[in-house]
């Protein structure tokens, strides 16, 4: 007992003393400037937008964002939280590198006492959906919170169906039946005798995130990419005729689909040349509602998740991750940054005004700021219910990246025709097991 | 006798420390230029070699264990990298011989005195100062099956449109193309120089003994280029060796590894997918091989300096 309280009492001293270390919330004459390394593609954005929309509430804090490309921000991130002094005390981390960068000791466990005594009592944990959350999780400790939430989806342009006299797809529509559909969307839009409309754009092109459509296709087929002992499980009948299908897109996609990856493909859709795409959602809004963006209109443009396998519908989980720097000399104002964007009211902002995807139950169960959300949030919901039950996401290990670019090798090898998809995925099975080991 | 020797020594002692005062001032002057070329040459080979040795630690971003060759056994061992190797070797192939060639005859075509020489020379340095990955995008958008303007340049003349970026023989084309056309103005530039450099007097005698122009081209340019040539082929294969930024920017190393250079294998691996040890290893192969082949090269152009 004596002992415990002696734990207690250095537990609550050396807790105290963290927190002295800590800058805190900063004041009026003395604030605290944080510091964050987050992809380039949102960081300026955020730097003009939601910044000073936090500092509403939090005057002290002042937050400088450096924008990276996505190709260099995962080896900077590790780079500068490994080095003695790091100069971020936030990471924006993707999906699969929170495992990278929990097990080098790179982030703060967000529900640990010295953080849990800066959360704020209304901070729901319970009302985010599962499968974002998940993504800020290893080995059972919270290391990030979703910030900017993100799902494989399936986008329609209602005219090519009607054109073609399909009926639209609805969530229930499987992969036999989009498969016996794609021919007829193969068309002449515009009556000249040639064609000019594809069924579908997406990714082909040699590139990480293309595994993931035959990723999806195999996992709502029942199918995983790691089994429990984390060896892998996809080189079996159905990864393979999951990637034959991947494979099979191609010939109803536009010329020269082999080398499109998500702005080939997005531009393809933008520009009304193909009847589906397989996206990321977030881009909804700049395809369907903003006109300097799109040549389609709202009302032409549907959203919904992939199409059903064996076991369910499709959908892949791709999350923006706010970590804090177990670094850093100012946890609790890097806390506060993220914990306020990633709040009820913070995430109902950032959805509002910046049409960023929520995580959070309440917010996508609530009446949207804009009623174009309102389909989005309905796809969005069921997409992460799909992402949940069928383990929808990237391999998670220390060396997920590593595997993923072995996955992009050898899928593009099947792709481009010059490999079998079974030889392939028995190459990346073999490839991968060695490099999980 | 001893008088004369105790006057060379006393001569001898000022030479003497001259002499050191002398060697003093010299490496004084080369030492900030030494000590930076060590620290920014030498250090990051070395250290890439002690990388190549080691497992890497990404907790301490740093080497920590010595593994002897085994980096060097998974990356012989990967078929990626052989495959990436037998492509640069088909870059290279095509590439080189391609812009000195043309580089040479520009240089000979232009070099005639017209007004407006000097513009068109300044214009042909435009694609070097293009970043190489700006160029790689544009050139991608030019040679784009759906929206770009060589397709509709080819239609127009009645052919099928080319899959440019899925085709893997059309792809590698595209890579050469891009590189040419970034790479060609620089080998116009050494080679009008190295045209303006030849000596006048020779071509003046020749015309006397009724040489014509291509008597001219074949026995006196070409033969008094051939050490320029050689040079600039080691320039430019030095350049070219290390080329990834096209291929990442235009064709991603695709379709399927068709155009997967070394060095962008090397740069995925280290870079994505953290594998920094096997990456130095590789790059240390690559270091390796491009001296050897220098060296060759360079005995070769050596020989031919000789010869003439």
């Amino acid at each position: 007992m004596a002992g415990a309280s002696a734990a207690f009492a250095f537990a609550a001293l050396t807790g105290t003393a963290a927190r002295a270390q800590d800058a805190g919330l900063g004041t009026a004459d003395a604030p605290v400037e944080v510091r964050m390394i987050a992809n380039e593609a949102f960081a300026n954005q955020w730097q003009t937008v939601m910044v000073p929309e936090f500092n509403k509430h939090y005057p002290n804090i002042k937050v400088t964002i450096d924008g990276v490309p996505y190709v260099e921000l995962l080896a900077k991130s590790m780079l500068d939280a490994t080095g003695p002094s790091p100069n971020y005390d936030i990471i924006i981390a993707d999906d699969p590198w929170v495992p990278q960068l929990a097990e080098v000791g790179a982030l703060m466990d967000l529900k640990s006492a010295e953080m849990a005594g800066w959360t704020a009592a209304d901070y729901d944990w319970a009302d985010f959906n599962a499968a974002p959350l998940a993504a800020g999780e290893w080995k059972g400790v919270q290391y990030g919170v979703p910030l900017r939430s993100n799902m494989l989806m399936m986008f329609v342009n209602k005219a090519h169906y009607e054109k073609a006299g399909l009926p639209l797809p609805t969530p229930a529509i499987t992969w036999q039946e989009y498969l016996e559909q794609a021919p007829k969307l193969v068309q002449d839009m515009d009556g000249d005798g040639k064609v000019d409309a594809w069924a579908i754009d997406t990714y082909f092109v040699r590139e990480p995130l293309t595994p993931t459509i035959w990723q999806t296709i195999m996992n709502s087929n029942g199918g995983r990419l790691l089994d429990d002992n984390g060896k892998p499980a996809f080189n079996n009948e159905i990864g393979v005729a999951a990637l034959e299908t991947h494979r099979k897109l191609l010939e109803f996609a536009p010329t020269g689909a082999v080398s499109h990856g998500f702005s080939e493909s997005l531009q393809a859709f933008r520009q009304g040349l193909v009847a589906t795409m397989f996206q990321w959602g977030s881009v909804f809004k700049g395809s369907a509602i903003d006109p300097k963006t799109t040549t389609l209109k709202p009302e032409q443009v549907g959203i919904q998740v992939m199409p059903v396998g064996s076991t369910g519908p499709g959908a892949h989980r791709g999350i923006w991750n706010g970590t804090v720097s177990a670094k850093s000399e100012k946890k609790q104002a890097a806390w506060a940054v993220i914990q306020w964007l990633s709040s009820k009211q913070g995430e109902a902002w950032h959805s509002a005004t910046l049409g960023v995807f929520p995580a959070r139950k309440s917010t996508l169960s609530s009446t949207p700021a804009e009623p174009w959300l309102v389909p989005v949030f309905d796809a969005l919901q069921q997409a992460y219910d799909a992402a949940e039950k069928g383990q929808m996401w990237r391999i998670r290990h220390p060396r997920s990246d590593a595997a993923q670019q072995i996955l992009a090798d050898e899928v593009a090898r099947a792709m481009a025709g010059q490999i079998s998809a079974a030889e392939a995925l028995q190459v990346a099975a073999e490839k991968i097991e060695k490099v999980l080991n | 006798m001893g008088t004369m020797t105790a006057e060379g020594a006393r001569a001898a002692r000022p030479r003497a420390s001259a002499k050191v005062a002398d060697a003093v001032s010299r490496w004084a002057f080369m030492a900030p230029a030494a000590v930076i070329l060590v620290a920014m040459l030498a250090y990051p080979i070395f250290y890439t070699i002690e990388i190549s040795f080691a497992r890497f630690d990404l907790m301490t971003f740093s080497a920590v264990e010595w593994v002897g060759w085994d980096n060097y056994r998974h990356v012989l061992d990967d078929y990626r990298f052989w495959s990436s190797m037998k492509v640069t070797l088909v870059y290279l192939a095509f590439a080189l011989p391609l812009q000195i060639v043309l580089g040479f005859g520009i240089a000979f075509l232009i070099n005639a005195d017209w007004r407006g020489r000097g513009t068109v020379r300044a214009l042909f340095i435009i694609p070097m100062v293009v970043a190489p990955v700006v160029a790689g995008g544009i050139w991608r958008m030019i040679l784009d099956p759906l929206w770009g303007i060589v397709n509709w340049l080819i239609g127009l003349a009645g052919f099928a449109p080319l899959d440019w970026f899925g085709d893997p023989d059309l792809a590698m084309a595209a890579i050469v193309i891009i590189d040419t056309w970034r790479w060609t103005p620089f080998v116009v530039l050494i080679a009008t120089a190295a045209l303006l450099a030849l000596p006048r007097d020779i071509f003046e005698a020749a015309e006397i003994d009724g040489a014509n122009w291509w008597s001219m081209l074949w026995s006196i340019t070409l033969p008094l280029l051939v050490p320029i040539i050689a040079a600039t082929f080691v320039v430019r294969w030095l350049g070219a060796v290390k080329m990834f930024d096209i291929a990442l920017a235009a064709t991603y190393g695709g379709p399927g590894g068709a155009t997967n250079v070394i060095n962008l294998f090397i740069y995925e691996e280290a870079f994505r997918s953290l594998r920094f040890a096997e990456s130095a290893a590789m790059a240390v192969i690559v270091l390796v091989l491009t001296m050897v082949l220098t060296g060759i090269f360079l005995a070769g152009s050596r020989a031919l300096e000789e010869r003439n």
